[in-house]
């Protein structure tokens, strides 16, 4: 919509600006706090302003182990990294196939298949979990990788999704590539895959995001600290027992954590924002 | 090039709708098969289960004299092109006619040789890089077009491939299909709901009607012959006139020959076939007459010799430059009588007519719809 109302310019960008002050300010004084000694930060009022320190304390955090958790932040960084990935693009691999599997094929229980999978989109991991501990801990994956990822690679909501978007796919389309001469694998990789590739793309997203942010399930089953995740030991910085909490190595911690999530979706929005624009059906 | 025969061809949908009751047709090497019917009368159900894409319930249908049931829509050799092109949206005009090709394992410099022929061929040889979306609703048709040719395949079929252009466009590509099919000689089954493309497309024409085949023939032997009023009413625009009317025994005066009195009062001399006429004396038939052999009478012109007269009055006129169509009121008749007038012939609305109607002409279907044949 574009309206020509020189005041309705002024007004839209007055309310754009104060919303992304409103964001940005927490990270601005997480980003200050990062850069000032802890004494700072216990005797002045919050600082505005970079402080003496500047990036000293993430080299510190990046570098040496962290003493509270026994494990540095790259160490952390690269857990967190495993997990979101392999849950990521487990669940678009898993969903994939299973809405594929929903929307193109004739079998019995087809729709059976569907609400299955459909009513646990209501059914969060927490509820479960008790149950899932025993499993992951019978198969001998408590701190493990495989741990952290497997027991959340199904996603309902992405299966759900790709469905959605598989049936907006004319039946001629599959049946000419059925008389190309194009099997089910093929037809697959050559015409859904590239055709619902910005889907994909935004799903990897929301998938990544909801990866890395995973808190209880990773407090849960590792307790070593090469398993440790960065969300999880950001809590755990804050409970140091008798002293100070060092809000200087936790605010740059933070920040740290939010690196990877924006990175990912800054690579990967000119997929999905050229997805939303032109429709390539 | 390829024969194709149907033998009983029965198709029932899996909800239990029988949509094909035993098809028996038979189209031979080369020949371009049209498949008329109005709409949801299973044109495109049986061009799907000659395709594979749908399974034949029934009855056996054969390539070549080969039984090909069992096989798969790529096994068959077919090649279809779709109402709304289905051409694949991700990719190029090249690689969407290369598809096929590829997946059949065909060699690189091959591909490329019969891609660029079929683009010679259909005026796409600038477009091979777009995209489907960059493309004219005419040249996605080539397009579609293009990639059932580069296959060579044994039978081409077509569903409909016309109806989303337009009109203009529509009368062009009609008949860039048919001097390709000429060209290529490959044997082909269009289907259309349009009487006007079938006749001008068909070598042979195959008119459906709630899943069965009414009539199977050249477009003029079925305009000439319908054998039924179904197939009356559907060839021939516009269409056939159909009036009520009753055939009575005349053996008094001249042996085997009867009268056709209609409700209207006119009376005509027709001669059906003996083994009919017994059945249908004093039944209700229906005469058909085409708009295009309703002679007009000057005013004290005498009525040809055998030819019955008809007084009207026009209702409506429709001039269309080359002929002038008169809707015309017949007295015990509800439906307007239509009149094919040359261009020159001005009538004026409110004017009353006198038509007449020659046995030749003439068809005679009987209580079921079935043609009775007549040797006037
Ligand atoms: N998949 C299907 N399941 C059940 N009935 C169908 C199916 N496809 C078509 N039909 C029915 O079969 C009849 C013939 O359909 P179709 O062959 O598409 O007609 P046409 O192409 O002549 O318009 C229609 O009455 C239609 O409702
Ligand atoms: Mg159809």
């Amino acid at each position: 919509m574009r309206y020509n109302r020189p005041g309705l310019d002024i007004a839209s960008h007055l309310l754009l600006i104060v919303g992304c002050a409103l964001f940005f300010l927490p990270v601005w004084i997480a980003f200050s706090a990062s850069t000032h000694e802890m004494g700072d930060l216990y005797s002045n009022v919050a600082p505005v302003w970079i402080g003496e320190a500047g990036l000293d304390n993430y080299r510190h955090l990046l570098e040496d182990p962290v003493s509270s958790l026994g494990a540095d932040v790259m160490t952390l960084l690269f857990n967190s990294m495993i997990m979101a990935l392999g849950i990521a693009l487990g669940k678009i691999i898993i969903s994939v196939l299973a809405a594929y599997a929903i929307v193109f094929f004739e079998f019995r229980f087809r729709k059976l298949c569907f609400w299955l999978i459909f009513i646990t989109l209501m059914l969060p991991v927490e509820v479960r979990i008790l149950p899932t501990f025993k499993v992951v801990a019978d198969l001998n994956m408590l701190d493990s990788y495989a741990g952290l990822i497997l027991p959340l690679i199904a996603s309902a909501t992405a299966t759900f999704l790709l469905r959605q978007f598989y049936m907006t796919i004319p039946a001629e389309l599959v049946e000419a590539a059925r008389i190309d001469g194009a099997g089910p694998w093929r037809f697959l990789k050559d015409i859904l895959l590239p055709l619902s590739k910005t889907n994909i793309a935004a799903l990897f997203v929301i998938m990544f995001i909801y990866g890395w942010n995973q808190y209880l399930w990773p407090l849960l089953i590792t307790t070593d600290a090469d398993y440790l995740t960065i969300v999880v030991s950001l809590k755990r910085m804050l409970t140091t027992g008798d002293g100070l909490v060092p809000w200087q190595d936790v605010t740059a911690t933070t920040l740290l954590a939010m690196g990877p999530p924006v990175l990912v979706i800054l690579f990967m929005q000119r997929y999905f924002i050229k997805g939303l624009v032109d429709s390539e059906k | 090039m390829a024969t194709l025969t149907l033998k009983q061809l029965k198709k029932q949908y899996p909800n239990g709708y029988k949509a094909l009751h035993g098809i028996d047709l038979d189209f031979g090497e080369g020949e371009l098969i049209v498949i008329v019917g109005p709409s949801g009368c299973g044109k495109s159900t049986l061009l799907r289960t000659l395709a594979g894409l749908e399974d034949i319930s029934e009855g056996d249908l054969e390539i070549n004299g080969k039984r090909v049931n069992d096989l798969e829509p790529a096994e068959r050799d077919i090649a279809m092109v779709f109402q709304n092109y289905a051409l694949y949206p991700h990719m190029s005009v090249f690689d969407n006619m290369a598809y096929g090709l590829r997946n059949r394992r065909t060699p690189k410099d091959e591909i490329q040789q019969r891609v660029s022929e079929a683009a010679e061929l259909l005026g796409l040889t600038e477009l091979l890089d777009r995209r489907p979306k960059q493309l004219s609703g005419g040249q996605r048709q080539r397009v579609a077009m293009g990639r059932a040719i580069v296959r060579k395949p044994q039978v081409f079929l077509f569903d409909e491939p016309l109806s989303n252009l337009d009109a203009k466009l529509r009368v062009q590509m009609r008949l860039e299909i048919r001097r390709l099919q000429k060209r290529l000689k490959v044997t082909s089954v269009y289907v259309t709901h349009d009487q006007t493309e079938a006749m001008t497309l068909a070598d042979r024409l195959v008119v459906m009607n709630e899943g069965h085949v009414e009539q199977f023939g050249t477009p003029m032997a079925l305009y000439d012959k319908p054998a039924s009023k179904f197939v009356a009413g559907f060839i021939g625009s516009p269409a056939m006139n159909f009036l009520d009317a009753t055939l009575e025994d005349a053996s008094e005066g001249s042996g085997q020959d009867a009268t056709l009195a209609l409700p209207c009062g006119a009376r005509l001399a027709l001669r059906p076939e003996t083994t009919v006429i017994d059945t249908v004396i004093n039944n209700t038939l229906t005469l058909g007459i085409r708009p295009e052999h309703l002679d007009v009478l000057e005013t004290d012109s005498p009525l040809p010799k055998g030819a019955a007269e008809l007084n009207v009055q026009v209702e409506l006129v429709e001039p269309l430059g080359a002929d002038t169509l008169a809707y015309c009121r017949l007295a015990g008749q509800t439906e307007p009588l239509v009149v094919r007038l040359d261009g020159e012939h001005v009538v004026a609305e409110d004017q009353q007519l006198r038509l007449a109607i020659t046995p030749a002409r003439a068809h005679l279907f009987g209580a079921d719809g079935r043609r009775l044949t007549t040797c006037s």
